[in-house]
């Protein structure tokens, strides 16, 4: 059973071997190297260690914060403020570094949730990431001769530790730091950021809370930066203000970029090696030198996206995915489909519902009930109102009016995630896929709503229900399941995604356009397996379609939208046989009748 | 009296140098983090100017025209491969920002220069005696907003302009062509800036690091007026009056944050800001 991750273990096995190295090198450094180069890098290391937490926001999760800066001068002013205004004491110096963390995690509670609330654009995150440190700035300024104002404050007393001894202890701590930021991205929970970073919008869709996880993330990073700039105010017994600058934020990304963003390593000697060569080469080329990073900057973004550190990396991503395809396959664990109960209460229950963009009206007045074990097709001509109505069942914030009841719940104003929870899964019109994800670790994220993922680990199996193994079978995704989704064919994008939603285990199905792509052979399948989940499993799904005779094979019962309104709600061959839509469809009522 | 002035002649400062980071925003939805930069290169050309004596006509137009070079250049080898990356063309302007520095000071030097005003003294005005070159930036203000909106609106590169604005895809599939549009788009704003640059030049000194400090309010400025030349002028007036007001009541400090701060609970609050659309 072990060795079923068996190359996952020996990933482990070499990165334990390379930490031990590196505590090793640390450990007799100090030995070899002079004073000065001892003291350089003791801030590279605590650089090094703020750079990774931009790198896991803005590498791993896709959020471009220039505020990291603000904690790590947090962390160094409670230091500084609290030696040189209440003298050094091992209690102080405990009180200084709880203070600092605690002001660290209020701030970035605060800033992640002005930053990241449900609907936030990217750039508005990053707007207000780069206000923070402003604002410390600003105070610190504004401070006189509390803070040291502009020229910060210096010559406090602080821990009677040798350079050796801060050199162990910011070392240890860096190699600590990626030690557990590499096992964490590596993880089921850690592949969730990454989801983040492709996708946000399907990722609230399998219900996950993604302002929630943002805003957790900012809190930790605000924890790491902040004892960062605690060791370092105690080590230099320095702070000035520009360590919580908006300029030092902005370097720190460099860093990130020039090493290799998302890589942990890379933006690790990245920092090391720009911050130790400055140190040596600004004395000598003062302004040359800063205009030689700069150039290579800007080459660095334009021609190499990915940073440096892939030109040294023997191994990519891609192809450990490859070696782990080989060696062991991820089993897949079908476990059997949810039944629901056929309770009393509607599936869904829409009320008056209506939408209007200024004094266009797309949706009307829509009252409609739906029982579970009903399929429902929703047709209409283009421009009818159908992914609308979707949306609106969907997610609370898109209709202007009306009410919407999932299995009897109220969804008022809530976002999509929690509208999954009350039951919904909606599949997009468009693939709406993870790219940068497998097929595997897509599917995982959809069931980490129902599975809390490992923070250290990797499941050893893909547990899936039966109706969602079912379509990764018939589609052969089953064969591809450690290709990244990017290189899959759309077809096999739009069955994954169905399989996604379908591994949520959702009681209300929402499907717009699930077939488009697949071939006949495919569909058929994709046909049985939803009217099974319809009438044996009594799951509601609603479907949207073109493909006239798939729903005619298919639907319980059909409802045809037309400029916003529901023109005829009945069974299929009550709407085969209607003269409306004939007309409403003209040259399409053909394809509905054109077989009876 | 004196304070309705000083907001006034604020928003105007403000507008001045924020015009240049809009259009390019607006157009190209990118932003230009070598903004700053720019405004650092039309200083340096105001300094070149006056020291080998041209009149102020020809120092404004050589800081816009070094300014539309410069733009042209970055725009063709740096800004246009990053069109399907905006995150990451935000790093590389702040890179050459970096680099515009760097030369700047290895060239001239770190020290602070001075430039003397074309126009200096006080003049009368509704009983005050108020800065004279303030009150000039008030007009070239609003030339500047009368020029962009008359290139806009009636001419025929305004058109297109406007047209990918909208939609840039159709807009190309018209027969637009886009990518002259986002050179010339690219260059203006950089000329503008260099403009801007020249114009505060008397209002401070020239050191390489002048640019900065407009970046950041330049920036919450056009975020929160979207793509439109009449509501970049509101927000000028509304939250570089409340600047001034912090200010002169409160502290000079925390007017300095003013502007970010409203900025980002505005957008907030309402994510349009003040555009209407």
């Amino acid at each position: 059973m072990n060795n079923s991750n068996s190359f996952f273990r020996d990933d482990r096995k070499s990165l334990f071997i390379a930490t031990a190295m590196a505590i090793i090198l640390v450990g007799v450094a100090p030995y070899f190297l002079d004073a000065y180069l001892v003291n350089v890098l003791i801030r590279a290391f605590l650089y090094a260690a703020v750079a990774l937490t931009v790198d896991i926001l803005w590498g791993y999760t896709g959020i471009l914060t220039f505020g990291q800066s603000a904690f790590f001068g947090i962390g160094a002013y409670s230091a500084g403020l609290i030696f040189t205004h209440m003298g050094f004491s091992t209690a102080n110096a405990i009180v200084a570094i709880a203070v600092g963390v605690g002001v660290a995690v209020a701030v970035a509670g605060i800033v992640g949730s002005l930053a990241f609330y449900h609907g936030a654009s990217n750039l508005y995150g990053s707007v207000v990431t780069l206000v923070l440190p402003i604002i410390v700035t600003q105070i610190i300024f504004s401070g006189g001769n509390f803070t040291g104002s502009s020229s910060g404050l210096s010559a406090f007393q602080s821990f009677d530790f040798s350079m050796e001894l801060w050199f162990w202890i910011s070392g240890l701590f860096l190699i600590l730091l990626t030690f557990s930021t590499w096992i964490f991205v590596r993880s089921d929970a850690g592949s969730v950021l990454v989801a983040i970073r492709e996708n946000e919008s399907r990722c609230e869709y399998l219900g996950i809370n993604v302002s929630y996880v943002k805003i957790c993330l900012l809190m930790s990073s605000a924890v790491i930066a902040a004892i960062a700039g605690y060791a370092f105010a105690s080590a230099q017994m320095v702070v000035a203000p520009e360590y919580a600058g908006f300029v030092f934020g902005t370097e720190l990304l460099t860093w990130v970029a020039l090493g290799g963003r998302g890589t942990l390593i890379g933006p690790v000697i990245g920092t090391l090696g720009i911050d130790v060569s400055t140190s040596y080469l600004s004395g000598n080329l003062p302004f040359v030198w800063k205009l030689i990073l700069g150039i290579i900057f800007v080459l660095v973004i334009v021609a190499m996206p990915r940073g440096m550190a892939p030109l040294f990396m023997r191994r990519s991503r891609r192809a450990q995915g490859d070696l782990m395809d080989k060696k062991n396959p991820v089993r897949i664990d079908r476990v059997a489909s949810t039944v629901f109960e056929d309770s009393k209460v509607n599936a869904i229950e829409l009320r008056g519902v209506r939408k209007h963009f200024g004094s266009l009206k797309v949706l009307e007045d829509i009252t409609l009930n739906v029982r579970p074990g009903e399929l429902v097709s929703l047709v209409g001509p283009n421009g009818a109102g159908k992914t609308t109505l979707i949306r609106c069942i969907s997610d609370g914030n898109e209709r202007s009016s009306g009410s919407v009841l999932i299995n009897g719940h109220d969804i008022g104003n809530r976002p999509p995630y929690e509208c999954v929870a009350f039951g919904i899964g909606r599949k997009f019109q468009m693939a709406n896929t993870f790219e940068a994800l497998t097929v595997v670790e897509s599917l995982r994220i959809a069931r980490t709503r129902l599975h809390r993922p490992s923070f250290a680990d990797r499941a050893e199996f893909l547990e899936l229900p039966d109706a969602a193994a079912k379509v990764i079978v018939a589609t052969g995704l089953d064969k591809e399941l450690d290709t990244e989704t990017r290189n899959l064919s759309h077809g096999q994008k739009q069955a994954l995604e169905l399989a996604m939603v379908l591994a949520l285990e959702p009681s209300v199905l929402l499907l717009d356009e699930p077939t488009a792509g697949l071939t006949s052979l495919e569909r058929n399948v994709i046909g049985q397996i939803l009217t099974e989940l319809a009438t044996v499993h009594r799951l509601c799904v609603v479907l949207v379609e073109h493909d006239l005779d798939f729903v005619r094979q298919i639907s319980s019962r059909v409802i045809v939208l037309h400029q916003g309104k529901i023109v005829l709600d009945g069974t299929v061959e009550q709407v085969v046989e209607s003269e409306l839509v004939r007309t409403i469809y003209s040259g399409g009522a053909q394809s509905i009748g054109g077989h009876s | 009296m004196s304070i309705l002035l000083d907001i006034l002649t604020t928003a105007a400062i403000l507008y001045v140098v924020a015009a240049g980071l809009m259009i390019i925003f607006g157009v190209m939805k990118i932003i230009n983090f070598a903004h700053g930069g720019f405004l650092t290169v039309g200083g340096y050309s105001t300094l070149i100017g006056t020291m080998i004596g041209l009149n102020v006509w020809s120092v404004l137009l050589m800081a816009f025209g070094t300014g539309f070079f410069f733009g042209l250049l970055i725009e063709r080898f740096v800004v246009r491969p990053l069109y399907s990356r905006p995150l990451d063309a935000i790093l590389a302007t702040w890179g050459l920002g970096i680099i515009l520095g760097q030369v700047i000071t290895i060239v001239f030097g770190r020290e602070v220069q001075v430039v003397p005003s074309p126009i200096s003294g006080a003049s009368e005005l509704f009983g005050v005696s108020y800065s004279q070159y303030r009150l000039i930036l008030v007009i070239a203000a609003l030339i500047i907003a009368g020029g962009l909106t008359l290139l806009l609106g009636k001419t025929r590169l305004g058109l297109e302009t406007r047209a990918v604005i909208m939609n840039e895809t159709l807009a190309r599939a018209l027969g637009i062509n886009s990518s002259l549009v986002r050179l010339i788009t690219f260059s203006l704003g950089a000329a503008l800036a260099s403009l801007a640059g020249a114009l505060i030049t008397p209002l401070s000194s020239v050191d390489p690091n002048m640019g900065v400090p407009w970046l950041i309010n330049a920036f919450m400025l056009v975020m929160v007026s979207g793509v439109s030349f009449m509501s970049l002028a509101i927000a000028c007036l509304v939250l570089g009056g409340a600047q001034v007001l912090v200010s002169t009541y409160a502290n000079p400090v925390l007017g300095g944050m003013t502007i970010a701060v409203l900025a980002a609970l505005m957008l907030r609050l309402r994510p349009k800001g003040f555009a209407r659309e």
